[in-house]
């Protein structure tokens, strides 16, 4: 009995042993992804933020004029730009953001554009409605496929398929901490962080509409630059905390298990003793 | 002469960042000069050359593409699709980019709704060429 216990302990620390390299490697490939993840993160980021800035000072100095891609229509249908990972094995990242897109969509009939093969498999799967399923992979992503993203958005918003686009993707705080974001891409929303400032006497040209109008590509692809290097960078964040856990944890199992062996070694080896003095007393 | 803040950014990343006395810029409308104490303006950029003049002096030029020149109280931003200084630019590539765009273009008839997107990639490839030679 004491023996083929041993055995199957053994069995049990090999098949752990190689889980943890596993887990180990994926870590040191993850940290070493983090850093140029995020660099890349950070450079895309004053883009995001001075168009941002740029495009609400437009907004708002076409007062009283009819604002295109601003005005707000009657909601008869979301579109939600959902951004996950390529793969699994990234602890929560995937399904936090699955949850976020749940928990807001609630109540109105939406369609959705993944990014990332794990989103695409979801809402395929949810049976969703897809603008495409082209975009399986986040890592490397370039700017040029954003403008052509952002320019399938705003086609299917002049032809009315859906009245507001939401875009949810992970913003990344920390090294530990990620959370999701959902932000609202289309109608523009005015209100600035300056929103009660009187509005500045810009001269445009053409005019603030055009302006607007011929802008926006640019506006929403680099908003999506930034959120998909965002979102990758907590990615690989999340990745390499997961595996770190799972390492730890793989560690602490295989001393248990050797514990385990050695008390299964002892116990055969008085068993055997006792055997033997037990024969020798006869 | 009196410079003014001057950010050049691209969604990948911030091309410029500091002080310049003069930027030139081609709008949708033509090219505009920016000078410093410039009024609160506004345009979206073509496709065409710019140049930048530091504070010292030193003129660059760069082939811009697409985006929008923003000046609010003295700070000004050019938020640009492509922005590439004269000595980043591949001319080999833009020449590629070039014959290719141009052999489309011939086997596309005028109304086709793809056509200005090609002729844009044209007009792209011709502003590097000039840029950068």
């Amino acid at each position: 009995m004491a023996g083929a216990s041993m055995k199957d302990i053994k069995l049990r620390i090999k098949s752990v042993e190689s889980t943890m390299q596993i887990t180990k490697a994926m870590q040191l490939v993850a940290t070493s992804k983090l850093r140029r993840a995020k660099e890349r993160m950070e450079s895309s980021k004053p883009y995001a933020a001075i168009s941002h800035e740029a495009m609400a000072a437009a907004v708002r100095s076409c007062q009283g004029e009819d604002i295109p891609f601003a005005a707000v229509r009657p909601v008869k249908r979301r579109c939600y730009v959902i951004i996950a990972g390529e793969r699994g094995l990234a602890g929560g990242y995937n399904n936090n953001v699955f949850k976020g897109v749940a928990a807001h969509s609630e109540g109105t009939p939406w369609c959705a554009l993944p990014i990332g093969r794990k989103a695409i498999e979801k809402y395929h799967r949810l049976g969703v409605e897809l603008l495409s399923d082209e975009f399986v992979k986040v890592e490397g992503l370039s700017v040029s496929l954003c403008y052509r993203i952002a320019r399938r958005l705003i086609d299917g918003y002049e032809k009315e398929e859906y009245d507001e686009i939401f875009l949810c993707y992970t913003s990344f705080r920390s090294m530990m901490a990620q959370e999701v974001a959902i932000e609202q891409l289309l109608p523009i929303q005015p209100a600035g962080h300056e929103a009660d400032e009187k509005p500045v006497d810009t001269v445009y040209e053409p005019d603030p509409a055009e302006t607007l109008r011929r802008v926006l590509p640019d506006f929403l692809a680099g908003r999506l630059y930034s959120a998909l290097c965002d979102s990758f960078a907590s990615e690989v964040a999340a990745r390499r905390n997961a595996m770190d856990s799972a390492t730890k944890n793989a560690g602490t199992m295989i001393s248990d298990l050797h514990l385990k062996f050695n008390r299964a070694r002892q116990g055969a080896i008085t068993q055997e003793i006792t055997e033997i003095v037990a024969g020798a007393e006869q | 002469m009196a410079a003014f803040h001057l950010q050049i950014v691209t969604p990948d990343r911030m091309v410029f960042d500091g002080l310049a006395e003069k930027i030139i810029l081609r709008t949708v409308n033509g090219d505009v000069c920016i000078l410093a104490r410039h009024i609160d303006y506004a345009a979206p950029l073509g496709i065409g050359e710019a140049r930048v003049t530091d504070e010292n002096g030193n003129t660059r030029a760069a082939a811009c593409n697409g985006g929008l020149l923003s000046v609010s109280g003295g700070n000004v931003r050019v938020l640009a699709t492509t922005f590439e200084w004269r000595e980043d630019i591949d001319v080999a590539r833009a020449e590629r980019a070039q014959q290719h765009a141009e052999e489309q273009l011939r086997a596309l008839q005028h109304d086709d709704r793809n056509y200005a997107i090609v002729e844009a990639k044209l007009k792209r490839a011709l502003t590097r060429i000039h840029v950068g030679r």
